[in-house]
């Protein structure tokens, strides 16, 4: 789920840091310009882990700034394909809307009529966790009126409540580098909208889905 | 910004929990607040990583600096990849269902005998919840005490 990641930048200290140790300095400013950020590729960017190199201070000219180069590795939240991870179910939508139709009856036949369905799920740090109805088992409804997906096995219905506790394995991850098409207010503000990493799951295998049904097998 | 090397290692969720729990002790003691964005990502992330769900809640803790060497040990007669040890240590599987989730094609891999082997293993090392005290809807209530 955690990974490190080497990374080389430059560190700009303000005199008004300049009380503070170099140490505390350095870190405190790649703290505050990668924690809880994302960068393409890598991942959500959690902390410095700690610092391999620094070159000495420069002044600029006019500015005052202290210049450094560093070198530091990054904690970095990635789960990799495959992985299994913990989440909790945050919502179940119905989108891509044609939702005056009234849902089509709860067979398996008739299941790829319904509008893609997802589920949402999310940890406590990171949100952008989504489950298709496609990955999910297949005896499953959505039940219009509470929101929520339903698991049919047999005559057991088993459900995907809010803020359940869940498995999920890692299929597939979204980029999307949030740079504007212009510079105008709402383009930049269009760009925003779609989440720069989000992650797509399954809970289409054995002990996958809500953590308790799997908890007590073995009496 | 220049990445040098996007992964240079991978962590577990212990490592990176002691490494969250060290940096909030020696701020405090410090009597220093780092940048505001990593403040509320820290909360977040420990409580995530203290949920109910997760084997690092449980009270006394089962894991320490060891675990991962001794996990290695117990479990080095079995051809499990990296990727796949570090779900072990993460979700601590023991049951096989759960187990079924963090290994690929786990039947064809391992016979019914050596995956009963590998949850006990894994119980062995990173230990299990305490049984549920039976307790009707009242799902609020923490059990973590056992009884």
């Amino acid at each position: 789920m955690f990974i490190l990641t080497k990374i080389a930048d430059l560190v700009q200290i303000a005199p008004a840091q300049f009380e503070k140790h170099s140490r505390v300095a350095i870190e405190d400013n790649i703290n505050a310009k990668y924690s809880n950020r994302v960068i393409q590729k890598i991942g959500l960017c959690i902390c410095m882990y700690d610092l391999l190199w620094a070159s000495e201070g420069l002044i600029g000219h006019g500015t005052g700034l202290v210049n450094v180069n560093v070198e530091f590795r990054l904690i970095v939240f990635r789960p990799f394909k495959g992985e299994t991870i913990l989440g909790r179910i945050s919502s179940a939508t119905p989108e891509g809307i044609n939702s005056k139709s009234t849902p089509a009856p709860p067979t398996a036949a008739s299941f790829e009529l319904r509008p893609p369905d997802y589920h949402v799920v999310r940890t406590d740090f990171f949100e952008e966790i989504f489950v298709s109805y496609k990955e999910l088992p297949e005896s499953c409804e959505f039940n219009h009126n509470a929101q929520l997906w339903t698991w049919v096995v047999d005559d057991d219905r088993m459900y995907y409540d809010k803020n359940e506790p869940v498995r999920l394995s890692v299929i597939d991850e979204v980029w999307h580098d949030q740079v504007p098409e212009s510079t105008a207010e709402d383009a930049v503000e269009q760009a925003k909208k779609i989440s720069p990493y989000s992650i797509q799951g399954t809970m289409m295998k054995e002990g996958l889905g809500v953590c308790i049904w799997w908890d007590d097998t073995e009496e | 910004m220049k990445v040098l090397e996007s992964q240079a290692a991978l962590l577990t969720n212990h490592e990176v929990y002691t490494f969250l729990q060290n940096q909030a002790r020696e701020y405090q003691e410090q009597k220093r607040r780092g940048p505001g964005n990593l403040e509320t990502l820290r909360r977040e992330l420990l409580q995530y990583l203290r949920s109910e769900e997760n084997p690092l809640s449980q009270e006394p803790p089962t894991y320490d600096d060891e675990s991962i060497a001794k996990l290695l040990k117990r479990l080095r007669p079995y051809e499990i990849q990296k990727g796949e040890m570090v779900m072990i240590m993460n979700l601590r599987p023991v049951n096989i269902p759960m187990l079924n989730a963090v290994l690929e094609d786990m039947e064809e891999r391992f016979t019914a005998e050596e995956q009963e082997d590998i949850v006990a293993g894994v119980e062995e090392v990173l230990g299990k919840f305490p049984p549920k005290a039976q307790e009707e809807g009242d799902v609020m209530q923490t059990t973590e005490n056992g009884s």
